[in-house]
């Protein structure tokens, strides 16, 4: 038998060691539990017994279904009792025991009395254990005590009930509803915990009650709110009707005095909740934000590490919307680098890489080299992925940034991380040309000694696909060929493969990769030989200075134009037969897309929930699907497609977007349609547009969808030829129509029989923008200077009254549709001029810049320089005309 | 809401621990993620002091009382300053069932008691109740003084 609870005594501190549940076994305790049942009930014994069980279920130790049966019955004998302690353990144990519906009927009629008892304290916990334990049909039999106990002079009766609530409204939300009187009369409760848990409860019932929320935060925003939690309840509910109400205009946005003044209040908290309140506020302007920067700047150097952390959280969110806002901090930001607490420090790292300028990049990275060595690594993630941003809104920065990552990739660190740095600088030697040279022997020298097969093979991928474009390209075979040695038979492959593409691009290396794929042939793995003997035949056996034919360089540098999806389907149907698998039997066509994103409007996100999901198809995947389809694969190149333009309010029963894609002398747009209705099939569906109102279109194609069965996304196609290389423009109006036949729930099988019908989407434009991509240079200068004058139009344009210069320089940008370089998007604040760097590929092909500078003429007015420099003076001449008319 | 309390004595040893909201299978993962938490940060650290971390969209602050360490996780409203009151109000009425800063074994003496009052404390995953005063009345089933 396990030793019993000791008391303790002040004297008895020398036997620190020995540990009242020593030894303490569950076998033993339920005995023990046997004394519940005795006649002659020892409370001391019985209590001591429940603190043995208690201890053992917050060990993580779980009963089996009989043996908490048996204990729940034994404990319910304890009822009997008087002993006021012992009352109390029971009241616990019957919440920890969580007995099941046929078992709560034992205590109901013992814990009724008890809610109904003069004892104040009784009938507290007598509610909390039956709302634990309670089911629906329960409920309504107590509902009336509950009710009564919501208005209960006695502030923890009244808790009890409301927390009660809040637990039972998840359950029960009919009958919880009914109390919103009661609960509205708690609101007012001079208690403070009273008030707290009644408004939390009160929210959570009319959450979807619009106005009753408003009047909600109006009458208490005006009123007493008497305890801090409750505050900060109160302005998480005030935000919500700010962010719902529809008047954004931040001269009258309801509420804000509030809010501010809450930056005033005592309690670090409601500071805190008010700071976030406001720097969460939709199109929040630089005067709204300051007080509540100011206050979080304070707390950045509180001793407090709780308060430190919350103050860097948010401005580090604050950091990602509005860079600018956060700058003043950056001095305190900084001592926080080396701050005790990583979690701190990761965060203000963070911070400073979003809103430091150019100039404080190489002083930042110094700090950051020190810091890196003792964090953990889903810190280091983090920073990773910071300084990868970094280095793409300052392209020049790159060798100070490329030279930190290829440092850390030579330190400690696990598979993560590790890819993570890879990741980065693949990404830079992508987007930077300048980065590439540096990029390539960073890795090669990475893959010298890379314990992380998957990023040896992604590597070598990647290096025989950039490796061949380099000015010198024969550096890099050494790197290569030493894999064929020392690494296992997964790398030695993918070695093989890259020393293959090398040979098929580079000519001139062509003999001395023969010789080291040759030695390969003797390689002891299959694959790795395999790999080699094709090689060697696909490039011509004699090794010979000679081009590479181009169906060979399709060969090895081609994509497999085959979704894997249906290749796989395609192989599992494959019976072995005498006929060999054709991959050309491989149907192409993209069976189903994701939903793309909806356009919901109203609700945000509260807290941290996960970022909405990107647009689910890449260019690439488009270029695809769209060669798949026989009518438009004469179209030539894809030049752009559009991110999915909702030609649908959410929730309605067929949800459509669409996607524009661009050709040269064509454009596709792209429906992508799901049907939300269980009980229809829908077939034959067409989009029939409406060009009258773009006239240099003309419908030439049209796709349809044969079948939309609910929730199964599908697309349908319409091509319009228009004029080539030019950027025609023009409004589309839009009717789905399609044959829609009953589905029988039950069988899920549709009618032979159906109708013709017709729903009106909304109207679709294509637009100047449309046909320049966003393509960023790393160095705008030399860029435009390497450009020359000769096609340069420079010209003037009075913007008008505009709301700031920030909001002027976007309409710009959106109105262009070009990639912001260096960061110059970003308007610093209270400035009075700015100057913007847009670059991008005009349709053909052609690389264009403009140079945008604006300035404030009067209080409002803004007046803009645009300055294009192009390779072709019609497409310099074409900007302009965008801006003129826009 | 409070999805986790948890003590643990010096040598990382739970001595409670109570999920709210968690299911089973994670409970381990949160039990050794807190306790390496607390090996690596509480040395050294003041009683009382409290750290704080995150952990996707989950905030922990936890602190040292006496030989024991206090670990409370929270999501959504319970962010890292609610879970600061709240761990406020915990370590007060642990110390106010010790009577001092508790031994390991001073806490395992009180071990019934301090069950009862984080029952009055959190209820569910929701804070309940926050005067230590109050909450010492409650154990003992006597109605708050205030009243």
């Amino acid at each position: 038998m396990a030793q019993p609870l000791v008391k303790k005594d002040d004297d008895r501190d020398d036997e620190a060691d020995y540990s009242p549940f020593l030894g303490i076994e569950k076998g033993a305790v339920l005995q023990e539990a046997r004394v519940f049942n005795d006649p002659q009930l020892d409370p001391r014994r019985c209590s001591q017994v429940i603190t043995k069980l208690l201890y053992l279920l917050n060990q993580g130790e779980t009963f089996t279904k009989v043996e908490a049966t048996e204990v729940f019955f034994a404990v319910t004998k304890l009822f009997q009792s008087k002993d006021i302690g012992l009352r109390r353990m029971v009241y616990v144990m019957i919440k920890e025991l969580s007995p099941s519906a046929d078992e709560v009927i034992i205590v109901t009629s013992s814990l009724m009395k008890d809610m109904t008892s003069k004892t104040d304290m009784y009938r507290a916990n007598a509610i909390r254990v039956l709302c634990r334990i309670t089911d629906g049909t329960l409920l309504t039999q107590i509902e009336r005590y509950l009710k009564q106990a919501i208005v209960d002079k006695n502030p923890v009766v009244a808790s009890a009930a409301l927390v009660s609530g809040i637990h039972l409204l998840q359950t029960n939300p009919e009958i919880v509803k009914r109390w919103s009187n009661e609960v509205q009369e708690a609101v007012q409760s001079r208690a403070a915990l009273v008030q707290f848990h009644a408004l939390a409860l009160l929210h959570q019932i009319r959450q979807n009650d619009r106005l009753a929320v408003n009047k909600l935060v109006s009458s208490l925003t005006k009123g007493s709110v008497r305890s801090p939690l409750a505050q900060c309840l109160l302005i998480r509910y005030t935000s919500q009707v700010i962010r719902e109400s529809a008047n954004t205009q931040a001269a009258d946005r309801p509420f804000y005095d509030f809010l501010e003044g809450c930056l005033r209040h005592k309690a670090e908290m409601v500071i805190f909740e008010a700071a976030r309140a406001i720097t969460e506020l939709n199109c929040v302007t630089t005067r709204e934000l300051t007080p509540a920067i100011t206050v979080l700047q304070l707390f950045l150097s509180s001793s407090k590490p709780v308060l430190r952390f919350a103050a860097v959280r948010t401005l580090n969110k604050v950091a990602m919307t509005h860079p600018m806002a956060v700058t003043n901090c950056n001095i305190d930001m900084e001592s926080l680098i080396s701050d005790q607490n990583r979690s701190i420090a990761t965060l203000a790292i963070t911070t400073l890489l979003k809103t430091g300028n150019e100039s404080s990049v190489d002083r930042l990275m110094k700090q950051i080299t020190n810091f890196m060595s003792d964090i953990a690594d889903e810190f280091k993630i983090v920073v990773v992925e910071a300084i990868r941003s970094l280095c793409l809104k300052f392209p020049l920065k790159h060798r100070s940034l490329m030279n930190f990552l290829s440092n850390i990739l030579r330190e400690e660190g696990g598979f993560d991380y590790k890819k993570a740095i890879v990741d980065s600088i693949v990404i830079l030697i992508r987007d930077i040309p300048e980065a590439k040279e540096t990029g390539l022997l960073h890795l090669c020298e990475f893959i010298e000694d890379c314990e992380f097969t998957y990023l040896s093979t992604q590597i070598l991928h990647f290096l025989g696909i950039e490796g061949p474009k380099t000015s010198d390209p024969s550096k890099y075979i050494r790197y290569i060929y030493n894999r064929v040695h020392l690494e296992n038979a997964t790398v030695r492959a993918a070695a093989v493969s890259t020393l293959a593409k090398f040979g098929a691009m580079v000519d001139t290396l062509k003999p001395r990769i023969f010789v080291l794929l040759r030695r390969c042939l003797f390689d002891n793995d299959d694959e790795v030989r395999d790999r080699a003997t094709l090689y060697l035949n696909t490039l011509g056996g004699d090794g010979a200075v000679v081009q590479t034919g181009e169906d060979v360089k399709e060969f090895l540098f081609g994509s497999l134009d085959i979704p894997l999806v249906n290749l796989e389907n395609s192989l599992k149907n494959y019976e072995p037969s005498e006929e060999s698998f054709d991959i050309y039997s491989v149907p192409r066509e993209v069976k189903t897309q994701p939903l793309a994103e909806k356009k919901a409007p109203g609700k945000k996100p509260t807290g941290l929930g996960a970022p909405p999901a990107g647009p689910p198809s890449t260019v690439d995947a488009y270029e695809k699907l769209l060669s798949s389809i026989p009518e438009f694969a004469n179209f030539g190149k894809l030049f752009k497609s559009s991110a999915p333009v909702e030609l649908t309010e959410a929730e309605t029963e067929y949800a459509v977007n669409v996607v524009k894609h661009i050709f040269d002398g064509h454009v596709v747009f792209q429906y992508n349609c799901t049907n939300t209705i269980p009980e229809q099939l829908l077939e034959n569906v067409t989009v029939i547009v409406d060009a009258s109102e773009a006239e240099e279109f003309a419908e030439v194609a049209s796709k349809p969808l044969r079948s939309l069965p609910y929730d199964s996304p599908g697309q349908t196609f319409v091509a319009f030829e228009k004029p080539e290389g030019t950027p025609a423009i023009g409004k589309f109006s839009n009717m789905l129509r399609f044959i829609v036949k009953e589905v029988d729930p039950s069988t899920g099988e549709a009618e032979d029989d159906g109708v013709e019908d017709e729903y009106q989407l909304e109207e679709l434009e294509v637009v100047a923008a449309d046909y320049i991509l966003k393509v960023g240079v790393s160095n705008f200068r030399n860029a435009w200077e390497s450009m020359g004058a000769d096609c340069e139009r420079i010209d003037e344009y009075g913007l008008g009254p505009r709301e700031s210069l920030a909001e002027a320089v976007n309409a710009v940008i959106d109105l262009l549709g070009m990639q912001p370089c260096e960061g110059t998007e970003v308007v610093p604040n209270n400035s009075r001029s700015h100057t913007c760097l847009l670059s991008g590929v005009y349709i053909g092909n052609v690389k264009v810049l403009v140079r945008l500078q604006f300035g404030l003429d009067g209080p409002k007015d803004v007046a803009m320089k645009l300055a294009v420099r192009s390779e072709d003076e019609s497409v310099s001449d074409a900007i302009h005309e965008i801006v003129a008319s826009g | 809401m409070i999805l986790a309390v948890l003590f643990a004595n010096s040598e990382g040893n739970i001595l409670v621990e109570r999920f709210n909201g968690v299911p089973t299978e994670e409970r381990l993962h949160w039990r050794s993620f807190l306790v390496k938490l607390g090996a690596e940060n509480l040395k050294g650290v003041k009683n009382e002091e409290l750290l704080v971390a995150s952990h996707k969209s989950v905030y922990i602050v936890y602190t040292v009382l006496g030989d024991v360490s206090v670990y409370v996780v929270g999501k959504d409203e319970y962010d890292e300053l609610a879970l600061a009151e709240v761990i406020f109000v915990i370590t007060s009425a642990v110390k106010d069932v010790c009577g001092k800063l508790p031994t390991e074994r001073l806490f395992l003496d009180k071990y019934g008691r301090i069950c009862l009052t984080l029952d009055e404390i959190i209820w569910q995953g929701y804070l309940e109740n926050t005067d230590k005063d109050r909450i010492r009345r409650l154990v003992r089933l006597k109605p708050p003084t205030e009243f």
